[in-house]
């Protein structure tokens, strides 16, 4: 498919300064169990061809067709064009210089989840499945697993040419349990379909769900029992899942550029930062240091070459507290006078066209060592574990966030169980608050798979290395009926 | 060859209990920001999607491709991974639907009602004029305008070895447009409907504009307050509350927020709530993913709980008699359960919002609702804030805009302590096409209430 895709991107639209082609090939199964049942076995295919192309008239088209033949990557060729000359004219919008890629990238994979039996997998689900229920306030468990392969390949009319194929493999575990009118969940190893990451089987088997599923249900449980979480201005303890959702919803959208530039207004909406805010912003503490790193093993977020050409890479978005860099397409990186894009250019499939995405941003490990550690130096206050809701504003301000979990702090140990756990505050002011992130030894990268952004919708898979963090003067407990 | 030709085709390589459904989208749509075009999309892409039932298990499989080989293989997938499940054991599916009178109170839509032709021709040249009517008028007020025009087709066509057979075309055209001024603030106005032609980007940018205030936002404190929420925010509780309180299986399992509740008082008695496919203000389809008919369904009747939705599965779930109202969302039913998607809202006695504003010695207007999730699904609790366009009511009328803030708050509360309702609804729809185009939204009025949570501000 690469010889099509770079013949159509060197044909050149008429009227055009520039053309990208991207062909995309997508396979996904995931598999469900519910009361010890499979509940549905899913399997999707598609495969198409999108073609972007910028008129000399000054707008961008885009042109997606499920037609993988010459004729049909002409045919969008030719569409995408017509649709760039209908917009109303405006002044051409440069995209930031880029050294044409060429070659070929995979992401890891040790076992092919696609090579596994649909029985093996089931079976293992199911097993996990069967250690959720027996109590009968537990009204609904659901254990499920996902695979996805994307293979691609990328031409523009400046050269570049290559292939990457990635594997994304994962799943989880969730137990409901109800009492009355009262509803509580336990989710393992995250909430919102469990842990997944670029990479095989493996991934699946290390997660040992049926190893964790008793203590899952026996929590979700115990929920119903437990009295609810305080309210008031407390230090708090975040688990390292719900410091990697933190930092995707006010630290990763906040930094994208096209946002900061009002590019997303519509929709995702804008940011709390400005254009000039980067090189001397006090973002947070000096204990935080953000980095965006396309080259993270096992991110969701890692490519050889983002969806515009540009090679992956890191950089230090936040450095002690301090904003650096933000992430950016190569049209936003013109337009603040970059000159080179961040690589961040990602597209949801082929029928999408690539806009300003997170790649791995990550929290960078601290030097408080292990979390009995961090929780050792908290006399009193809360620590919450595993998303249950979360909300923020569109300018990644203001977010009000809630637990599946939340434990009291006393004198420097865990205690009691608190249920409806959820905590609230400012974006700065927040991370203002930072004093001590875990060492190496507690961070993890965290996948997530439900990143909504751009119209039509897109939804992007990320990663977020994250380890359990302390913030102190919080506001929790701001949820309630 | 024709969406319900593609599926008979598929049905035919299929072997043993099998349902095929076909759904192709061609669509635009053309986003701009600061007054300008930023990106301009066209889509055409087909999805057949074969749904094979084994010993009460199922297997999904799809594929874009449409020739043969691809069709016969998509069959054969669907096939063998529902006969690895199978092996697992008694599946729990009670069969594919068959052909039957729809379980609602009354007839779906006419035939051809969620389709204009000339919307299907998908002319791009009109998605330019609107651009640039819209551009104009925000110019001319010192403003920017940012947004999406955005119009579609969608034919889906089903077919099952059970008797079940349909097909329907439907289109939709939406433009919204939020200008902002100098200083950020914003104002929002949007049209959905079945023909393009009702999008007109100069009037949706002239009412964008008349929600501009030029006085500094005051702040506002946390604490409840008596509310007038705009048609748009009126939509977004709505289309929540439709998933946690009317999802069948969600209240089959008692995790629904109408658990125990049907049949007894949930909200006002100005409140009527109904699931409506063939409403002439909405967007009407037929049928739904599994080609059960659709039919009006009363949900909440004079603020009394009368019923939930199911498709195929939910209602076996349910049992007592339930059938599917045809709410499938997927073939063969979702794990997360059926939904209503053509909810809607009686109007009450106002004349406008303003009216509804009147009687508020001290209050919010809430022009529409941002990031919302639920906190506490069994009580409809849910958490967001506010955003293009928030005003302080006072000794009655809308003066002054406030900063934007954030709500946690019930809906079935907020229904309950709604005491009056704009005569006059309209189609509200946020358009957000994830994955396969499926344009839905809800008609419903602005209303007001009293003690609607704020919980703290966006500054």
């Amino acid at each position: 498919m690469l010889d099509l895709v770079v013949e159509l991107a060197s044909s050149g639209g008429e009227g055009c300064s520039y053309v990208d082609v991207r062909w995309v090939e997508r396979t996904l199964e995931r598999l469900t169990v519910s009361g010890g049942r499979v509940e549905r076995v899913l399997s999707e295919q598609d495969e198409g061809i999108g073609v972007r192309v910028a008129a000399r008239s000054g707008g961008f088209g885009f042109a997606a067709t499920r037609d993988t033949s010459r004729a049909g990557g002409l045919a969008a060729l030719r569409r995408a064009t017509a649709i760039a000359s209908s917009q109303p004219s405006a002044a051409l919008r440069p995209l930031a210089p880029v050294v044409p890629g060429r070659g070929a990238w995979a992401g890891r994979c040790e076992i092919d989840p696609f090579a596994e039996s649909i029985e093996a997998r089931l079976e293992l689900l199911l097993r996990a499945d069967a250690l959720l229920g027996g109590d009968p306030r537990i009204v609904r468990t659901q254990a499920e697993s996902i695979a996805v392969r994307t293979r691609k390949a990328f031409a523009s009319s400046e050269g570049a040419a290559f292939t990457q194929e990635l594997t994304e493999c994962g799943g989880g575990i969730e137990a409901h349990a109800a009492d009355g009118d009262d509803v509580q969940i336990r989710s393992y190893p995250s909430a919102h379909g469990g842990s997944v990451a670029a990479a095989g089987y493996e991934h699946l088997l290390g997660l040992d769900l049926v190893g964790n599923a008793r203590r899952v249900a026996e929590e979700a449980v115990a929920l119903l029992l437990a009295p609810e979480c305080p309210a008031g201005r407390t230090t708090l303890v975040l688990g390292d899942e719900q410091v990697a959702l933190q930092v995707h919803e006010s630290i990763g959208h906040a930094l994208e550029l096209d946002r900061i530039q009002l590019g997303e207004a519509s929709y995702a909406g804008t940011s709390w930062v400005s254009p000039g805010d980067i090189g001397h912003l006090r973002y947070g503490s000096d204990d935080l240091r953000i980095s965006a790193d396309a080259t993270l093993a096992g991110g969701l977020g890692s490519f050889g070459w983002d969806d515009e050409g540009v090679a992956g890479q890191r950089t230090m978005l936040i450095d002690s507290g301090i904003l650096r860099a933000a992430l950016s397409d190569r049209t936003s990186a013109a337009s603040l006078g970059l000159t080179s894009s961040g690589g961040c250019a990602r597209a949801d499939g082929f029928s999408r066209q690539p806009i300003v995405r997170m790649t791995n941003v990550s929290i960078e490990p601290g030097r408080s060592g292990t979390l009995a550690e961090l929780i050792g130096g908290v006399e009193n206050g809360i620590y919450m574990e595993t998303n249950r809701s979360w909300s923020i504003d569109d300018r990644r301000l203001h977010f009000q966030f809630a637990t599946e979990v939340g434990r009291e702090i006393r004198g420097g140990e865990l205690g009691r169980l608190v249920k409806n756990a959820s905590y609230a505050g400012l974006t700065p002011e927040f991370w203002g608050s930072l004093d001590g992130v875990c060492s190496a030894s507690d961070w993890r990268v965290w996948g997530l798979l439900n990143c909504g952004k751009g119209e039509p919708g897109q939804v992007a898979h990320v990663s977020h290395g994250a380890a359990p963090a302390r913030f102190r003067n919080v506001q929790v407990g701001v949820a309630r009926r | 060859m024709t969406e319900l030709e593609l599926a008979d085709r598929t049905l035919g390589f299929c072997a043993g209990a099998a349902q095929v459904n076909v759904v192709r989208e061609r669509s635009l749509a053309s986003r701009f920001a600061r007054s300008v075009p930023t990106q301009a999309t066209a889509v055409d892409d087909t999805t057949v999607e074969v749904l094979c039932l084994v010993d009460g298990h199922t297997g999904t499989a799809s594929t874009n491709r449409v020739d043969d080989d691809a069709l016969r293989e998509v069959a054969t997938r669907a096939r063998r991974i529902a006969a690895a499940s199978a092996r697992t054991g008694r599946g729990e599916h009670p069969d594919l639907p068959r052909p039957g009178p729809p379980a609602g109170e009354s007839a779906g839509p006419d035939p051809g009602a969620g389709h204009d032709r000339r919307t299907a021709e998908l002319d791009p040249a009109e998605a330019g004029a609107a651009l640039a009517g819209a551009f104009d008028v925000a110019g001319a007020r010192a403003t920017e305008a940012f947004g999406i025009w955005t119009s579609g087709e969608v034919s889906t066509a089903i077919v099952s070895t059970a008797g079940m057979r349909a097909a329907e075309s439907v289109t939709d055209a939406h433009m919204k447009v939020i200008v902002r001024d100098a200083t950020g603030r914003s104002g929002y106005a949007a049209t959905t409907s079945v023909r393009g032609a009702e999008i007109d980007g100069a009037e949706i940018a002239g009412r964008a504009v008349s929600g501009l205030s030029p006085d500094e936002p005051a702040e506002l404190a946390s604490g409840e307050y008596d509310v007038v929420l705009g048609h748009e925010a009126v939509g977004t509780l709505l289309d929540f509350l439709g998933w946690l309180g009317f999802n069948g299986l969600a209240h089959a399992e008692r995790r629904g927020a109408l658990c125990d509740r049907i049949g007894r008082q949930v909200a006002a008695a100005v409140i009527n709530l109904t699931d409506s496919p063939g409403g002439g203000d909405g967007l009407p389809r037929s049928f739904d993913a599994e080609a059960v008919g659709k039919a009006r369904v009363v949900l909440i009747e004079d603020g009394v709980a009368r019923s939930v939705v199911h498709d195929t599965r939910s209602a076996a779930v349910a049992g007592g008699g339930a059938r599917s109202t045809g709410h499938a969302l997927t073939a063969g039913g979702d794990p997360d359960g059926p939904a209503p998607t053509n909810l809607v809202l009686a109007g009450g006695r106002a004349d406008s919002v303003e009216a509804l504003a009147q009687p508020i010695r001290r209050g919010v207007f809430v022009t529409r609702l941002w990031y919302v999730n639920p906190v506490d699904p069994r009580h409809a609790l849910l958490t967001g804030v506010t955003r293009d366009g928030t005003f302080l009511i006072e000794d009655g009328r809308i003066t002054r805009p406030v900063r934007d803030v954030r709500f946690t708050d019930s809906v079935l509360r907020i229904l309950a302590a709604t005491d009056d309702l704009t005569r006059a609804g309209r189609l509200v729809s946020d358009a957000e096409h994830y994955g396969r185009r499926f344009a839905h939204g809800v008609v419903c009025p602005a209303l007001r209430a009293s003690g609607f949570r704020v919980t703290g501000s966006t500054t």
